[in-house]
């Protein structure tokens, strides 16, 4: 499928106000090839109100091999409290042996994560998406503040469409803070990562995922040991400029 | 088919590291021979051709290539491995487009 900058950007606006289910159920009316990307974290909260506005409803998830035990057990609770199957994807084996008989099972904890995350998360990302027309995604923008200050809820999703198809990334939690998600899940009994009961926000693989003390940033428990440094590829318009968006 | 490249300059003035990276590769490589246009996206100046050409195809990151196509269909590319296996069918490091993709892309939250 084919879609104009300006389409969606105007989507996006119209939608900016709307619920995260609105918005889930204008993704799935969008594009028939559309699937939730889930982490085994909070963005369950999208696998429940998928659940409650259509029963043919697709999932996949990124089975890394450094997952938490507590992550695959959650997994599956939720594949079976909502009879869904959930289509993990897996990294290349040849590319993991590698990158260990290189470098071991630690690598990055002296180089940094994007090596491995490279091979074990955007390797199995690229190649489910290339069978998709769109993807749903937990993302919010009190994740990252310095990142994520401007997720629109629907956009183009430039490093993976394909010279013959326009693939859209939906962000229906965009808007929604982490306090609105916890009542979500509180107030629809949804099920949980046992990993939040011991102090974890957020929830990637074992080596690089750590607990959080109260009032820290849940993205101090990930990748701790590098050091943060600003993201310099995107594009910001000087001060008191039009925007770009 | 005409191919833009577009490079940033930073809001203080001063050139975005990856955009001298890609061009450098591009150089390595022999490739700058296929682009037609390189277009400059001035951070300062919202109205520099590279910051319209942005905005008009909702584009965050750069540095960016600009296909358009003899049909007239246009397509955007933010990374420059998958640019070089898609546009000039030439081999690309799957290894390093991956890492290009994570160093451009807000994923944390996979």
């Amino acid at each position: 499928m084919k879609f104009e900058a300006q389409e969606i950007q105007t989507l996006s606006q119209n939608f900016q106000t709307r619920s995260p289910q609105e918005i889930l159920e204008m993704a799935f009316d969008t594009v028939v090839d559309v699937a939730i990307s889930f982490s085994g974290a909070e963005d369950v909260v999208l696998v429940d109100m998928a659940s409650k506005i259509t029963k043919d409803f697709r999932v996949f998830t990124l089975d890394t091999g450094r997952l938490h035990a507590e992550t695959y057990q959650f997994l599956d609770k939720v594949r079976q409290k909502y009879g869904v199957s959930i289509e993990a994807q897996f990294p290349r084996a040849e590319d993991v042996e590698a990158l260990l008989a290189e470098k071991g099972f630690f690598s990055f904890y002296q180089d940094d994560h994007k090596e491995c995350c490279g091979i074990r998360k955007v390797g199995p990302l690229r190649n489910k998406l290339a069978t998709l027309d769109g993807w749903i995604t937990g993302q919010r923008r009190d994740q990252s503040p310095g990142t994520r200050t401007d997720i629109p809820v629907v956009q183009i999703d430039q490093a993976f469409s394909r010279s013959d198809n326009t693939l859209l990334k939906f962000n229906p939690l965009s808007m929604w803070s982490s306090e609105q998600v916890w009542a979500y899940i509180r107030q629809n009994d949804v099920p949980y990562n046992a990993l939040h009961e011991k102090g974890f926000t957020s929830i990637g693989c074992e080596p690089c995922t750590r607990p959080v003390l109260p009032n820290q940033h849940e993205r101090e428990g990930r990748w701790w040991w590098e050091e943060a440094t600003a993201k310099e590829c995107g594009l910001h318009a000087a001060a008191n400029a039009p925007t770009l968006k | 088919m005409k191919i833009t490249y577009v490079k940033k300059i930073k809001a203080d003035g001063s050139p975005c590291k990856k955009c001298a990276e890609v061009t450098e590769r591009l150089e390595n490589a022999d490739q700058m021979k296929f682009i037609d246009e390189v277009v400059i996206a001035d951070e300062r100046d919202p109205g520099s051709l590279g910051m319209i050409i942005a905005r008009d195809l909702a584009v965050e990151r750069a540095p960016f290539f600009v296909v358009e196509k003899d049909d007239g269909d246009t397509v955007v590319y933010t990374v420059y491995f998958k640019f070089v296996k898609e546009v000039l069918n030439q081999q690309a490091d799957d290894k390093q487009a991956n890492k290009d993709i994570l160093e451009q892309n807000d994923l944390d939250f996979l």
